[in-house]
């Protein structure tokens, strides 16, 4: 009755789970107060550091006035909404990867896997190729688009891979991700075909990813998704649990599997939306988190899924100001330094494994 | 190449001298049928009055008038090598990047000239070495003269003023400050930014272009913000709009003083005929006065 | 306490058409049933139907005489748990995570475990033998154990009707009689009713008290062992001449293979 999947990746060495009463609750407490303080600290002090000095006593000095005040701007415009911007981004990307990883039930599973980047890649790289002065008020037409993209290719996916009051198989959602993802990819070089330099440019900064949004605008305007996509996150870690196991096996103990899984695909799905429409799609953060804090904390979803999102936020964020000094004044894009950091470390997973 | 043609070149070269030869030699090698991949290069042969030896063009070129009526062959990266052929050419103009297609051509046996992108400098030089392979030399000799002293003429214009540190955006995202791409220390825009009496503010970074974070400008400061489009003026409301995106970093020079420019026009960012024009127009909103 | 009345189910592929046709059983609290046929003769999708994960296209499965699709799945997993032939999770959870999965259907959305919850974990521990590896991760564990541990994890969810598919297939002939004598223990201790779906015919005459024999998608039989299983009954499912015979050490029925007859 059971569907057989992945080998899992061992945890060969970390502190097991001990079996003894109260347990979790501790063991969560404790992972929410140490992840979460280690994101806090990360994002209070990321904007202190960076390839220019600031000094802390002109930045709040208020008798300065803000339009002169070169270290208050370096602070508050530059440096802060980039922190948050990670932190938001990271937390999002981080969860969507350990809820995709449950769902497909595979390790190797990321947020990009069943095609949202490609929907936004291609939606930022139709409206940077042909669109002209399109103007929405004073939307930037990118995001937007990238979002509709993401949107788009969720919901064709989801059409796919859903019969109603049926289970989703997960092979026909991986089928329709990779299928889709191709399909996209391929539109895409066809438009960068046509665009002309500064068009394919443009693409491909966008496609290395970005969190240098300068103002709270755009977080403020992604927070009702990432805070819808966090409320369903919430109700889902110990079904995920139950259905890492076996759908038809969860099943039998109570689970709504049909349930579950579009609630796990519609949160991860709209969480990496959102991430990848505010800073252009980041990869490997969905995929080095949630394996880094499975080795730090255990499987169960209920203490992995908020540990990923706290360690995430601490992750990019980390990243991004290792990218803004390492080659100071060259920046280097985010997306190269998570790649770099996490194209070592499956290489290092693979060979333990071994 | 008849020997006999050879022996009596070699005669008249002995009697008639250097120039004689030069020209007889080239005369022989000019370039009848020019296909251009660079629209840029195809506005150089316009220039120097070779319009009517060139026979195709990139699906890029639109200056001046007469190319719209051209066949189009491609551009850098889908040149139409089939079409190219069709059209017989003696010279082909492509990038320096396409050396496959330099290959087929040479295999093909049609000669081939290699754009390099590089300063005014070079901008002067392809006008002179395109002059001389399509038989209009004294054209040629004439445009860069003639190019070379309107450079001059605006380098005197704002000589002594002081010169404002000036950042030069080639592209950002519409609507935002953001996927900036700006010039820097080297290539052909910074110098013209030079000439026109403005001290680029990444000149120390010895790239043609860069990605500067909001961070990195708010450090750099520059006083002047110039971005070149190329394209149509959009309308006012637009131009409005994509002025004040730059308010977002009111600490900027540039910003609180009202000094962002955002200039319109194809022949701003075309390393060819036009450069002084391009050059001018920077120099006029730099230097506003010095154009009373 | 458990029926299925005049159910039929169906699914066609390219490959394979196959239904089960007009299938009624009746399972009695208290007792130990097989579902005994060859392989494709429906155990597996009876079982499935039974517990609720597949529903029949026709006739009704009912528990306590309402219907399973009037109860949640919730209740009915306080009701019934089934312990699967193959258990593969995707990630490495500790035996003790694994057993305490058995808990769901009692807890609320957001409640964690209790002592409670961790008391009955530990005690289908003990019962099943497992207890010492507790701490251990799942996947490192032999076949016999992880057996052990799943049937622990059934346990856990404390329901009076236990569902087992194969449940010593895969294992060796000390932990068949290993997990055979354990079922047993729990049958007649703890009152738990169990239908089991089985190929191995001696499993099914040492353990259970009730068979149901089937074929092709049908029931052939059902009734108390003894006269469900016979040689000509041996003969109809598997076209083999055996000798059923009480075995007086085992204390019960066992069937000899002698010679296929077709």
């Amino acid at each position: 009755m059971s569907t057989s999947t992945v080998q899992p990746v061992s945890s060969l060495g970390a502190p097991k789970p001990r079996s003894d009463e109260g347990g979790i609750r501790t063991r969560l407490a404790a992972t929410i107060a140490g992840y979460g303080t280690l994101a806090i600290a990360t994002c209070v002090l990321a904007p202190l550091v960076g390839s220019t000095q600031i000094s802390l006593a002109r930045v709040f000095d208020r008798s300065i006035p803000f339009a002169d005040n070169v270290d208050a701007q370096i602070f508050f415009v530059a440096r802060m909404p980039r922190v948050l911007t990670g932190a938001v981004v990271g937390a999002t990307l981080a969860s969507a990867g350990v809820v995709m990883q449950a769902l497909l039930r595979n390790p190797l599973a990321t947020p990009f896997t069943l095609g949202v980047s490609a929907g936004a890649a291609l939606g930022a790289i139709l409206v940077i190729t042909f669109s002209t002065a399109v103007s929405l008020g004073a939307l930037s037409p990118v995001p937007l688009a990238s979002l509709a993209g993401a949107l788009i290719a969720s919901a064709i996916v989801y059409g796919l891979a859903t019969r109603p009051g049926r289970a989703m198989s997960t092979s026909v959602l991986l089928l329709a991700g990779v299928t889709l993802n191709s399909f996209f990819s391929a539109l895409i070089l066809f438009v960068q075909y046509m665009a002309d330099f500064t068009q394919t440019y443009r693409t491909v900064r966008w496609l290395m990813g970005d969190l240098d949004v300068g103002s709270f605008g755009p977080i403020v305007a992604s927070l009702p998704l990432v805070l819808l996509a966090f409320a369903m996150f919430a109700v889902l870690p110990r079904s995920l649990n139950l259905l890492s196991v076996g759908a038809d096996v969860a099943s039998t103990r109570g689970v709504d599997v049909a349930r579950t899984q579009r609630l796990a695909f519609l949160s991860a799905s709209l969480a990496t939306s959102a991430a990848v429409s505010l800073a252009g799609p980041i990869g490997f953060v969905g995929i080095v988190v949630p394996h880094l804090v499975r080795l730090m904390v255990g499987v169960d979803h209920r203490i992995v899924l908020p540990a990923s999102a706290l360690f995430g936020a601490a992750f990019l964020v980390g990243c991004d100001l290792v990218a803004r000094t390492v080659l100071a004044p060259v920046e280097v894009p985010v997306g190269v330094v998570t790649a770099m950091l996490g194209g070592p470390f499956f290489l290092w997973l693979l060979v333990r494994r071994s | 190449m008849a020997t006999k043609t050879n022996q009596v070149l070699l005669v008249l070269c002995v009697l008639c001298g250097q120039n004689v030869f030069v020209a007889l030699v080239a005369q022989e090698r000019v370039a009848k049928r020019i296909v251009s991949l660079v629209p840029a290069l195809t506005e150089m042969l316009f220039a120097v009055g070779a319009g009517s030896q060139v026979v195709g063009v990139s699906s890029y070129d639109d200056f001046p008038q007469e190319v719209l009526s051209l066949p189009r062959v491609g551009a850098l990266l889908d040149p139409d090598t089939e079409r190219i052929l069709s059209l017989k050419p003696d010279l082909v103009i492509v990038y320096g990047s396409q050396t496959e297609l330099e290959g087929q051509f040479a295999r093909a046996g049609i000669r081939v000239y290699k754009y390099r992108h590089a300063g005014i400098a070079n901008v002067l030089q392809t006008i002179r070495e395109l002059g001389a392979i399509s038989g209009h030399s004294h054209e040629s000799d004439r445009v860069t003269a003639q190019l070379q002293s309107q450079l001059d003429a605006i380098r005197a214009r704002v000589r002594g003023r002081p010169r404002p540190r000036t950042m030069l955006v080639m592209g950002r995202d519409a609507m935002a400050l953001r996927g900036l791409f700006v010039s820097g220390g080297i290539g052909f825009l910074h110098e013209l930014l030079d000439v026109a009496g403005g001290d680029d503010v990444f000149a120390d970074v010895k790239r043609e272009g860069v990605q500067p974070s909001n961070e990195t400008m708010l450090v750099r400061a520059p006083q002047v913000i110039v971005e070149l489009h190329a394209g149509d003026q959009p309308s006012p409301d637009v131009l409005q709009k994509e002025r004040a995106v730059w308010s977002l970093l009111p600490s900027l020079p540039a910003v609180r003083n009202g000094r962002i420019h955002l200039l319109y026009g194809d022949y701003l960012v075309s390393p060819g005929p036009r450069l002084a024009s391009a050059a001018e127009a920077l120099a006029r909103v730099l230097h506003p006065d010095a154009f009373k | 306490m458990l029926r299925a009345d005049g159910v039929s189910f169906g699914y066609f592929s390219e490959r394979e058409a196959f239904s089960l046709s007009d299938v009624s059983v009746a399972i009695a609290p208290g007792s130990l049933t097989g579902l005994l046929g060859p392989n494709g003769c429906g155990k597996t999708t009876l079982l499935g139907l039974l517990c609720g994960v597949l529903q029949p296209h026709g006739g009704t499965i009912t528990l306590d005489d309402r219907p399973l699709t009037s109860l949640t799945r919730r209740e009915l997993a306080r009701h019934v748990a089934v312990v699967p032939q193959e258990t593969h999770p995707a990630f490495d959870y500790t035996v003790m995570e694994m057993v305490l999965m058995g808990r769901h259907p009692h807890l609320g959305a957001f409640q964690l475990e209790g002592p409670a919850d961790f008391a009955i974990a530990r005690e289908s521990l003990i019962v099943t033998g497992t207890a010492h590896l507790a701490d251990r991760n799942y996947m490192t564990l032999s076949g016999g154990e992880k057996q052990r541990v799943v049937i622990a994890s059934a346990l856990a969810q404390a329901t009076e009707l236990l569902l087992l598919d194969e449940p010593t297939a895969s294992l060796d002939l000390g932990y068949q009689l290993e997990v055979a004598s354990l079922l047993a223990r729990l049958n007649r201790e703890r009152r738990v009713t169990m239908v089991l779906a089985t190929h191995d015919l001696n499993l099914a005459a040492a353990l259970c008290d009730r068979l149901v024999v089937m074929r092709g998608g049908r029931v052939l039989a059902q009734g108390p062992t003894a006269d469900v299983l016979t040689g000509s009954m041996v003969q109809q499912l598997y076209d083999v001449d055996a000798d059923v015979q009480f075995h007086p050490r085992a204390g019960h029925l066992t069937v000899i293979p002698v010679s296929r007859t077709r």
